[in-house]
């Protein structure tokens, strides 16, 4: 009982190989198995630092330097401080990020493509007529290959039927009127277009409507007889 | 675009990159006889084989000298060597098939001077390896240091860049451990 209580001193002292304290070494000097313990303990630490010095003393065979100088001979190609692995793992890397983004951008771009190549004229498939035919009859203008019917004003639905870009817009009432032969009408039939300004976006291309119905021309009576006898119209 | 350099100028940039790897090399021979055997003897501890412990001490110097431009400081540089290849010693000792092997040549590897002695050194050197792997990894890189010849408890703070008190306290506890396991 006695002894047990010494238990983890002796331990303590075996392991350290240091100074005891003096009840231990009071104790030690009158108890032989307390005496016994500590020597086995000491030889079991003694042994367990011997097989690791042992262990750990050994040098590597002569050959081992030179041989490990042929290796680093090998990286003097290589720049000092890089990363070989990134060599191959950054291409890796870069083409699986390419992989992972390509159908966004891909998408994207379509998006922005199929905005762009929104028609500029958009004519309605039940109607069946070119859109210059349409134009030509939305002015009142008789084509000269059809037939000699009286021109029939705008019958036109109330939706817009042409859709023009606004910087395109004076262009192609200027078209318009150049293909009904009426040059000199041109700068009226632009003015309402002019008008009617739409707020351009920047960011897509902006697709406005044009309201045929303000593209109409508005002949007086007097230019409209005028017109009638030039071309022939209906009487 | 691709800038334009003059010729001469890439000239001189290869020739100062030459200089300065001809630079790191030099100071990496310097090291290199000393640090080898370190690297080898840590490896050479967890391994307890020395074909092992050289490969692994070659692949830590091979790495170590890519990092040598980061870690001329020599203290840093043991200290991220010893690091090195005792995580690498350990990972290799994780094989299973060279744990085989090194079972079979650690009979080989031990000196035998009587058959008693073998017998009993063996079954020692078993068990103690044993005791050895149920140590944490921290314990058992200050266990390995420290029995190293030459290396002081002020030595192997400074290799892992620890307190004294603490490599101190850590070798007390793992020698206690190793004991009760060997008792």
């Amino acid at each position: 009982m006695t002894c047990d209580k010494y238990e983890n001193a002796l331990l303590l002292a075996a392991a350290s190989n240091g100074e005891m304290d003096a009840k231990l070494t009071r104790h030690l000097a009158c108890c032989s198995r307390c005496r016994a313990t500590l020597r086995a303990e000491r030889e079991l630490f003694a042994r367990i630092d011997s097989a690791l010095r042992a262990q750990m003393d050994e040098d590597p065979r002569p050959g081992f330097l030179s041989q490990l100088r042929l290796e680093l001979s090998k990286e003097l190609t290589a720049r000092p401080g890089s990363n070989h692995v990134w060599h191959v793992a950054g291409p890796a890397l870069a083409l699986v990020l390419m992989a992972m983004f390509y159908p966004l951008v891909n998408a994207r771009q379509s998006s922005v493509q199929g905005n762009l190549q929104m028609p500029t004229i958009r004519a309605l498939p039940s109607v069946g007529i070119t859109q210059s035919a349409r134009a030509r009859k939305d002015l009142g203008v008789r084509s000269s290959h059809h037939s000699k019917r009286p021109a029939v004003q705008s019958a036109s639905p109330p939706e817009p039927e042409v859709l023009v870009p606004p910087d395109e817009q004076k262009a192609f009432a200027q078209f318009v009127a150049r293909v009904a032969g009426r040059d000199a009408r041109a700068e009226v039939v632009v003015s309402p277009a002019a008008d009617n300004p739409v707020a351009r976006n920047t960011e897509l291309p902006g697709v406005a409507s044009v309201d045929m119905a303000a593209l109409q021309l508005q002949l007086n009576r007097t230019e409209q007889s005028e017109w009638m006898a030039k071309t022939g119209g209906p009487e | 675009m691709q800038e334009f350099t003059w010729p001469g100028r890439k000239v001189e940039a290869e020739l100062a990159f030459d200089l300065e790897k001809a630079t790191l090399r030099r100071e990496f021979e310097q090291h290199l006889k000393e640090c080898g055997t370190l690297a080898f003897r840590v490896a050479r501890g967890v391994l307890r084989n020395a074909a092992d412990a050289e490969d692994v001490a070659q692949e830590a110097m091979l790495r170590s000298y890519r990092r040598f431009a980061r870690l001329r400081d020599p203290s840093r540089f043991r200290a991220w060597l010893v690091r090195i290849s005792f995580r690498l010693a350990l990972d290799h000792g994780r094989s299973a098939r060279r744990r085989q092997q090194r079972e079979i040549a650690w009979a080989t590897d031990l000196p035998k001077p009587t058959a008693e002695e073998i017998a009993a050194s063996n079954e020692f050197g078993r068990r103690l390896q044993e005791a050895m792997r149920s140590l944490s990894e921290k314990s058992r890189l200050i266990l390995l240091l420290t029995s190293m010849d030459g290396h002081s408890l002020e030595e192997v703070a400074e290799l892992l860049q620890l307190p004294v008190g603490t490599v101190k306290s850590r070798l007390h506890s793992a020698r206690k451990q190793l004991a009760e396991k060997l008792r």
